[in-house]
């Protein structure tokens, strides 16, 4: 028996014996993060099809790095090993990476945006909870909080975890006369076809106590679906229609008073911070009107 | 804890078959299977909200259960089957409305499903 046949035998010998043993296999899946239990460790993660293991469908993962399941949150584009073991009986998730749209691992998650700081943000029309058209522009003078949202999203740690923020954002500042005034929040939805100027003033009414009189300092607003495609790019919202129902990733815009972008949020954020930077924005028109040179600082 | 809808999907199979039931929907559907597939839409669409905690809300959606033992609805309407059909459909509050989402039948299995919560 020759060199060449020894190194062959023993190749073969080690593959079957490889295979024979009861290893971990690992799959790569990609998705994006609907819900997170830290109670049982899990996140429910909506998946593209995983070769070889599953195809796509939502589903939750157990997730044992802690480090890893407290970095991640719901809305969170994602991309992971999956690890399987005893004849996929058992399986989690291990190194859980953040990642954009394109799959591109990212430092700040949940934010992939395309407008930086200080650029001037697009003007589109928009039409409002009333059917009256108006522009960003508009707002000029006021800080303006854009969230976006449809009204059919059954998800709680979506878009209505995005209005009740809103909601809560605008209580607390509406008792703050002074900056109250030169604030402004605002809804745009990106169900243009359902969400019909009726159908937002309904759902508006719902997160401003059924006093109409919320309209004034938070809009909801659509537009049609171009602009809509070129509005989310320039904030770096992604969003695919399916139907009957709509999957989309998280974004607030925080506008200056000079109609710059001054700040963005991902898929965390509390409502102090939102509040903070909104007043913060606020008084700085203030100090303008008061005769400081400049615009209003960012 | 894991919601209904993770026990449900708790494994490939399971919620395989879980997909699968939901989509053999048939005209001929008697009662018992409108309730056990009244069940599985509940846990998808349903149980997120009524049945977990949710600070970050607004308002906190009211447990279903005992829904049609009391006579009015968390609304304050009679509490009918045509009530909370019309609920389900147009929504209410903060709650979405499932026009686009559920068909009648879906609706009538799941209120078949709430008349058995108690």
């Amino acid at each position: 028996m020759n060199i060449d046949r020894l190194a062959t035998l023993a190749l073969v010998c080690t593959l079957i014996l490889t295979g024979c043993q009861h290893k971990d296999k690992r799959y790569v899946l990609r998705g994006q993060v609907l819900e997170k239990n830290p109670a049982s460790s899990e996140i429910t993660v909506k998946h593209e099809a995983i070769p070889g293991f599953m195809a796509a469908m939502t589903m939750p993962y157990e997730v044992k790095d802690a480090e890893a399941l407290h970095e991640v949150q719901p809305g969170d584009l994602i991309e992971a090993d999956v690890v399987t073991t005893n004849n996929q009986q058992e399986y989690w998730l291990e190194n859980v990476r953040i990642t954009d749209s394109r799959g591109r691992v990212v430092a700040r998650p949940g934010i992939v945006h395309h407008l930086d700081i200080g650029e001037r943000v697009p003007e589109f029309p928009l039409t409002n909870q009333d059917g009256k058209t108006f522009h960003l522009a508009d707002f000029r003078g006021k800080a303006v909080l854009v969230s976006f949202i449809y009204t059919r999203c059954p998800m709680p740690n979506f878009c209505p975890r995005l209005s009740s923020q809103f909601a809560k954002v605008r209580e607390d500042l509406s008792k703050i006369p002074e900056d109250y005034a030169k604030i402004q929040l605002l809804s745009i939805s990106f169900d243009p076809k359902y969400d019909t100027s009726a159908v937002l003033r309904k759902y508006g009414l719902a997160y401003l106590d059924n006093d109409p009189a919320g309209f004034s300092h938070w809009e909801f607003a659509f537009t049609d679906p171009g602009d809509l495609r070129r509005l989310a790019d320039a904030f770096g919202l992604e969003y695919f229609d399916q139907g009957d129902s709509i999957s989309h990733t998280m974004v607030i815009v925080l506008i200056a008073p000079d109609g710059t972008i001054a700040r963005y949020w991902g898929t965390r954020w509390t409502t102090q911070e939102l509040e903070d930077a909104l007043r913060q924005q606020a008084q700085a028109v203030v100090s303008t009107s008061f005769g400081a040179k400049g615009t209003a600082a960012k | 804890m894991m919601s209904l809808v993770q026990k449900l999907a708790a494994g490939p199979l399971s919620l395989a078959t879980l997909f699968l039931m939901v989509g053999c929907s048939s005209r001929a559907e008697n009662s018992a299977d409108a309730e056990q597939r009244g069940a599985i839409l509940f846990a998808m669409h349903c149980s997120p909200c009524h049945e977990a905690v949710n600070p970050q809300l607004k308002v906190q959606p009211p447990s279903l259960k005992g829904l049609f033992a009391s006579k009015s609805l968390p609304s304050g309407a009679p509490a009918t089957d045509d009530h909370v059909k019309e609920t389900i459909i147009e929504g209410r509050g903060i709650m979405p409305a499932f026009d686009q989402r559920l068909t009648k039948d879906d609706v009538n299995a799941i209120v078949k499903y709430l008349h058995t919560l108690n």
